[in-house]
């Protein structure tokens, strides 16, 4: 349960904060690429360089550390690279990251409402048969 | 572009329009991601504070769970009860559009289209273990599947970009 609430405390803040400042994780580096424009990507190694930092100062003061991660297989690696690359490209057609995607459905934009529905429904159609499928193909 | 599209969008006056720069975004997400993860038990797995992706599929499967009685996969963090991320963030978003004038209904051209980017998209993100936000934390946590991941995805930026950009000049 404070699980869920904290979530939501911390999903409706981030909400907010990305409607006022159109944060999106995939426009920064888009924006850079088409204008040379810096101001999503600032957003996106500010949130990278802060959790890099946040990360050790949390176990530091008695927080749960991360890792060790160890070694991944390769299977592994090549799945989650090729996810990787999905995300970016698909992301970049689609106009926005899943974050984005929230925010903008949330302020009347019907196409970010019609896209989310499919990321709902994606999710149960990963798991009813993409991921069996992968299972049974992947060595 | 989206951003495009934001910077015409009309401005209202008499509304509060609360400006908040990308920069600040990124820091307090990060901030709030770790202090999740690290002190509010939204884990395992590890850097799990904050995802679009992995905590919509939990919120999703969890509640198709509950209804039909499935065994779809939620991650541990979302057993007992899911995370709620995506409504907040829907709720906080609606929140900072409808204070700030900027909430206007605009009607898709072509929403079976935005309905499959949707779908291929959280079928990646699943793939990879976490959206563009989630790869970037798992990144600065230091795991090397969250360095391939966030690479791949930069690189599949990059690539989609410069399509766009061939197409437009065709």
């Amino acid at each position: 349960m404070m699980t869920a609430l904290v979530t939501l405390v911390v999903g409706v803040t981030v909400g907010y904060l990305g409607q006022r400042s159109r944060m999106c994780f995939v426009g920064g580096i888009r924006d850079f690429i088409l204008v040379r424009d810096r101001y999503l990507l600032r957003g996106l190694i500010a949130f990278g360089l802060t959790a890099w930092i946040a990360f050790p100062a949390a176990a530091a003061i008695g927080g749960a550390g991360v890792g060790p991660f160890g070694t991944p297989d390769l299977v592994t690696m090549v799945l989650t690279g090729c996810g990787g690359f999905g995300v970016g490209y698909i992301s970049t057609l689609a106009n926005g990251c899943p974050f984005r995607q929230h925010v903008l459905a949330a302020q009347g934009v019907v196409s970010s409402g019609t896209y989310l529905a499919g990321f709902f429904a994606g999710a149960v159609i990963f798991h009813l048969w993409v991921a069996p499928l992968l299972l049974r193909v992947l060595p | 572009m989206a951003t495009v599209v934001d910077s015409i969008a009309p401005a209202h006056s008499g509304r509060t329009r609360v400006r908040v720069t990308a920069t600040t975004t990124g820091i307090v997400a990060g901030l709030l991601a770790v202090i999740a993860g690290s002190f509010f038990d939204v884990r395992p797995p590890d850097a799990y504070g904050l995802c679009m992706a992995c905590h919509a599929r939990d919120l999703v499967d969890w509640t198709v769970n509950a209804a039909a009685g499935t065994r779809l996969t939620v991650a541990p963090a979302s057993l007992v009860f899911p995370v709620l991320t995506p409504i907040g963030v829907l709720l906080g978003a609606l929140l900072a559009a409808r204070t700030s004038g900027e909430f206007r209904w605009q009607h898709p051209e072509h929403p079976l289209k935005t309905f499959l980017y949707g779908v291929v998209v959280m079928n990646c993100a699943l793939l990879a273990g976490g959206c563009s936000i989630r790869l970037l934390l798992r990144t600065a946590a230091g795991e090397t599947l969250g360095i391939v991941g966030f690479g791949a995805l930069a690189v599949g930026v990059v690539l989609a970009t410069r399509w766009l950009q061939w197409r437009a000049a065709r």
